[in-house]
């Protein structure tokens, strides 16, 4: 055994004197980037629109990994472009706590940090150069707005929520209800967890709809898209007509969720703008060449609902 | 005179540690920087906890066991730990009740497992339910840990700096420590040999008069407390406890044993391993991660072959050692 | 009598459980157990039949059990209520008669129902999305029988799904072959490709298994690992929806008044029960669960009998895979599936099949499915937090395998007796 243990003490310290005798390419601005994961079509289409620049920009040379929606991994992609040198880092946080300790790191190496999608809880705000994206509380926000001039003053709400704990599902509940907090005949009547995905929010949707308020039911708020397209599927099923019996807004604004509200199956999307690589990669250059940027840059949304969505609308969605 | 033989039973450990080796020369020549001593202190700072918590599946691997409950664990020690610290409990305290309640719950799962025989996957599936639910009950978002002067004591003064940018970390030193004990533990002490030698027959083990019952929930006991310790690493590391986190974290702990050459019926193998099962895991993924092009997907895919592969080696020693043990 | 009652012992516990549950929801939840006959809206009748999407009739007739039991009538029906208000009478007329086998897959899928009438309530849910489950339970059932386990099924299912979603979205674009066929019948390559993928997974683990002797638990780790993996490469890390009618009624349509789902669990699990009950084949697998050494010396492929099971487990499993993305329309790589492996080993237990192999239940099983199911969607129904349903879900699975587990009866008989006896000599 003692013999064992010098051979790999031995092997060891030969790899560790291999190291750090490479040279890379310096014209080019080296970008990290690490995805949250693949979990729904508006995830897809922000990856795609960031590997899509990417590739675009002969200036850039973009290392991407995809986390499957677990921190440790992203903790891990950030260390690790640390260590590889990179000059910018952007991730999109899998949950807001936990991120202090790699970005005190990053900036100890002097490499810049730029959020995208979601914010990140840290006590110095220095830690990270940019935000750009979405504000979920405002989409929340948006949403309860839309009811409050679409639906008027008495509505019974059914609430898909998202993961149980994640940003955008606690955001986008406390935008909603700020906005209806004044308006008491508006009422969240049922209020369960879809998980963002399909399955779940079609299997909450039958539960909901077999519950003794269901025929009260007037409004059906999703966290997303996924869950409420799941939804529809589900109120289809119990011969209610989704769209006019229930009034169905849900956020993100993917491309089948215009396609429901073009079939008249759906009301309101409101967006949540995926498509940021242009956007992401203009700031990147800028923090580069040594500009100021602004702290948080919203990305360009909008409401859709049947007023301004068309046929080349749905056509002219890229996800 | 004596030729000498090199040990079937270090076959399996040997091979890890080559794989290892290959995979890093592999990193160190197709990838800028990969060969700076940072990436492999990283292996450690980000793999400590899990590391942790693989010793205590190892072990009960080795009793031919198995732990389901570790993720959960983790998960629901670094939230307890996170909210009780952000209602203003001094953070010893929470760390020591987040222990206790994690070698209380191993102690239990043992105990339903040997008294009344119910099979250990089964046990610690529901317990792995069970615990993540209760994460859950105690905070459904994450929380962290801000200003606690335990934690920022253990950032600033018990991390030891090699260099620019190179820590090493309290946690890997902690790591380091519950592996070195962990390995005395098993390799030197009357229980540690107890545990091989249910693995390796339960019932003859009876007979020799080993006190099985108690070894092992004694070591679903270890199991636990080392998820519970691997949840206040993973507490330290991350400033936050989230009850999402380390979903399925088992599978990779028991992926991380069979590479580091335990075989699953128990018995035999080296606590020692789980190390080297650990790091290899994590250097394929910072190697996936490094080159930043191919799917990382590819990870568990890769994951899962090497898995194949270790499988297969051990089955051809195991039929290879028989055979020997035969022909004497 | 003593017979029966021994071949339905297994079946006490989790039914009393099942029982006290539903009493809970009965007493509890409110509209539990209402269930409601729903009509075949009209419209989609006519669609359904005629195969043209264009003008609904409606308040007009929907299919009656006398027209559809004569296939050529109904077809002809069809084509008459279609004609009638479509006005494209030739057209719809050759499309209904061409189309006539294919009757019930017809659009949509939503609520198509050959009688025209289907049950709609909160048990009728509890039966369609446990399917899932039950499903899996019928193939893991066998595989523990075995002395085995299969912790890949939920990979499985991610990797039937990614191939049928992937498939059939090539046949809608036209660049597979078989698109001739016309999109009522094409639907038959995906399922196909699906169930012999799904089988080809089994046939890996039972090789691994049976044919290298590696622990079942560790041997099908790999494809769980893996798995996963492999469904997200095949669909390039996409959702894939799809709206192909054949493919959506599998878990969407009705017949016999329940939804199809639970028409392919009842197929599955008569051919099991048949299988297994009427053929030496269930004897062999509980034998070499027992003990395999002691079987082949019998005589019996034990080797053979551990890897068809694991054939029937994938098999099965790419029943369900197809099921759960038929059920929303889409391939969903990273969540389908997710941790159902777990749900079929309770399932299995719950069932009073033991871990140690040896004795199998397939009933219970599928009795075991329902119970979680349930738990689920009395959580729902009571706006418990999904999150923390795992919590009363891990007791009751503690508590009835406890119950099933002859030690606990023993030390729990052993403790009443002694108190019998006290109370006796007082």
């Amino acid at each position: 055994m003692n013999k064992f243990a010098t051979v790999i003490m031995a092997a060891a310290a030969a790899t560790l004197l291999v190291a750090g005798c490479s040279k890379s390419d310096s014209s080019k601005i080296k970008v990290g980037f690490s995805q949250v994961g693949a979990e729904s079509d508006w995830r897809k289409a922000s990856t795609e629109s960031i590997k899509g620049e990417a590739a675009k920009r002969p200036n850039i040379e973009l290392t991407f990994s995809d986390a499957q929606q677990k921190q440790e991994n992203q903790i891990k992609a950030i260390r690790n472009f640390i260590t590889k040198g990179v000059d910018v880092i952007s991730f999109s946080p899998v949950v807001a706590t936990g991120f202090e300790d790699v970005l005190k790191e990053a900036k100890e190496a002097g490499i810049p940090v730029v959020l995208f999608d979601r914010a990140v809880d840290v006590s110095e705000p220095d830690l990270y150069k940019s935000l750009i994206g979405s504000d979920f509380v405002e989409e929340g926000r948006r949403a309860g707005r839309w009811v409050l001039d679409n639906v008027g003053e008495n509505a019974n709400v059914a609430e898909l929520v998202g993961t149980v704990g994640s940003a955008p599902a606690i955001d986008r509940k406390k935008g909603f209800e700020e906005i209806i907090k004044d308006h008491p005949g508006i009422k969240i009547i049922k209020s369960q967890s879809g998980d963002f995905t399909r399955a779940k929010g079609k299997e909450v949707m039958e539960s909901f709809l077999k519950s003794p308020e269901a025929d009260q039911i007037n409004v059906l708020f999703a966290h997303n898209d996924d869950m409420a397209l799941g939804a529809i599927q589900a109120i289809e099923e119990a011969g209610k007509k989704p769209g006019k019996d229930i009034i169905i807004i849900s956020i993100d604004g993917v491309k089948s969720m215009f396609q429901a509200i073009l079939d008249g199956k759906a009301n309101c999307t409101v967006e949540c703008n995926p498509l940021i690589g242009a956007q992401l990669f203009d700031v990147i250059e800028k923090i580069h060449a040594g500009e100021t940027v602004p702290s948080y840059i919203p990305s360009q949304e909008g409401v859709y609902d049947t007023k301004n969505i068309t046929k080349e609308v749905v056509d002219g969605r890229m996800y | 005179m004596k030729k000498f033989k090199f040990p079937m039973r270090y076959v399996p450990i040997s091979a890890t540690i080559l794989v290892f080796f290959v995979v890093y020369l592999i990193g160190i020549i197709s990838f800028d920087n990969f060969g700076s001593p940072k990436v492999f202190l990283d292996l450690f700072i980000d793999n400590a906890y899990l590391g942790i918590a693989v010793i205590g599946t190892a072990l009960v691997i080795l009793t031919g066991g198995i732990d389901l409950s570790v993720g959960s664990i983790i998960a629901f020690t670094s939230i307890l730990i996170a909210k009780m610290i952000e209602s203003g409990c001094n953070a010893l305290w929470a760390i020591a009740l987040a222990l206790v309640i994690g070698i209380l719950f191993g102690m239990l799962q043992g105990w339903l497992i040997h008294c009344f025989s119910l099979p250990p996957f089964l046990v610690t599936l529901a317990g792995m339910f069970f615990i993540r639910g209760c994460g859950f009950i105690v905070s459904e978002k994450s929380i962290p840990i801000k200003n606690d002067r335990v934690f920022d004591f253990i950032q600033n003064n018990l991390t030891v700096t090699l260099g620019k940018g190179l820590h090493l970390r309290f946690i890997v030193i902690l790591y380091i420590v519950v592996l070195v004990i962990a390995i005395v533990f098993s390799q030197r002490t009357r229980a540690g040999r107890s545990i091989y030698a249910i693995g390796d027959n339960e019932l003859a083990a009876t007979l020799m008069g080993i006190p099985v019952g108690r070894t092992k929930i004694l070591t679903y006991t270890i199991a636990g407390f080392c998820s519970a310790l691997a949840g206040v690493v993973y507490a330290i590391y991350l400033k936050a406890g989230n009850p999402l986190n380390c979903v399925g974290l088992e599978m990779d702990a028991i992926a991380a044993v069979v590479i580091g050459g335990t075989l699953l019926t128990g018995g035999v193998g080296y606590v020692f391993g789980s190390l080297f099962g650990v790091l290899v895991l994590g250097l394929i993924q910072t190697l996936i991660i490094f080159d930043g092009r191919i799917n990382s997907w590819w990870t568990r895919i890769i994951v899962g072959l090497l898995v194949l592969a270790f499988i297969f080696m051990q089955n051809l020693i195991t039929k290879i050692s028989k055979s020997k043990s035969k022909s004497h | 009598m003593n017979k029966t009652s021994n071949k339905f012992r297994h079946l006490v516990w989790p039914l009393v459980s099942l029982a006290l549950l539903l009493l809970f929801n009965a007493l509890f939840t409110k509209n539990f157990f209402k269930i409601e006959i729903k009509k075949q809206d009209s419209a989609q009748a006519v669609q359904a039949l005629s195969g043209t999407a264009e003008s609904p009739r409606p308040g007009t007739s929907w299919i009656t059990p006398e027209n559809y039991e004569a296939a050529g009538d109904s077809a002809e029906a069809a084509a008459n209520a279609a004609s009638e208000n479509a006005g494209a009478a030739a057209n719809a007329a050759s499309d209904a008669a061409g189309q006539q086998q294919a009757v019930p897959e017809k659009k949509d899928g939503n609520g198509v129902s050959i009688f025209g009438y289907y049950l709609y309530g909160t048990p009728i849910d509890i039966l369609n999305q446990g399917s899932k489950v039950m499903v899996l339970a019928i193939g893991m059932t066998l595989v523990i029988a075995t002395g085995g386990i299969d912790i890949s099924v939920g990979a499985v299912m991610a990797i039937a799904g990614a191939i049928a979603a992937l498939l059939i979205s090539m046949l809608d674009a036209g660049n597979c072959p078989g698109a001739s066929m016309g999109p009522a019948f094409y639907w038959i390559i995906p399922v196909a490709a699906a169930l012999v993928l799904s089988s080809i997974a089994g046939f890996w683990n039972g090789m691994l298994v049976a044919g290298f002797g590696i622990q079942p638990m560790v041997a099908t780790l790999v494809l769980m690992v893996a798995g996963r993996g492999v469904a997200q490469l095949i669909t390039d890390g996409q959702i894939i929806t799809f709206d192909n009618p054949g493919l959506v009624f599998l878990c969407n349509g009705h017949a016999l008044f329940l939804p199809f789902s639970v028409w392919i669990v009842v197929t599955m699990y008569v051919i099991a029960g048949l299988l297994t009950r009427k053929t030496a084949f269930g004897l062999f697998i509980e034998s070499v669960g027992n003990n395999e050494r002691a079987s082949r010396y019998a005589g019996i492929e034990a080797r053979r009998i551990k890897w068809l099971t694991y054939v029937i487990c994938g098999f099965c499993a790419g029943v369900a895979g197809l099921l759960a993305a038929s059920n929303i329309k889409c391939a969903d790589s990273n969540n389908a599936g997710l941790n159902l492996e777990l749900d079929a080993i309770l399932a299995t237990v719950i069932g009073g099949t033991s871990m140690a192999g040896g004795r199998f239940f397939l009933s219970g099983s599928l009795v075991g499915a329902i119970l979680i199911q349930t738990l689920t969607t009395t959580m729902y129904m009571k706006n418990v937090s999904p999150a923390i349903v795992q919590v009363p879900k891990a007791m009751v699975v503690i508590i009835v395998c406890l119950l099933q587990s002859p030690v606990f009866r023993a030390k729990v008989l052993s403790v009443f007796a002694s108190k019998a006896a006290k109370g006796g000599v007082q």
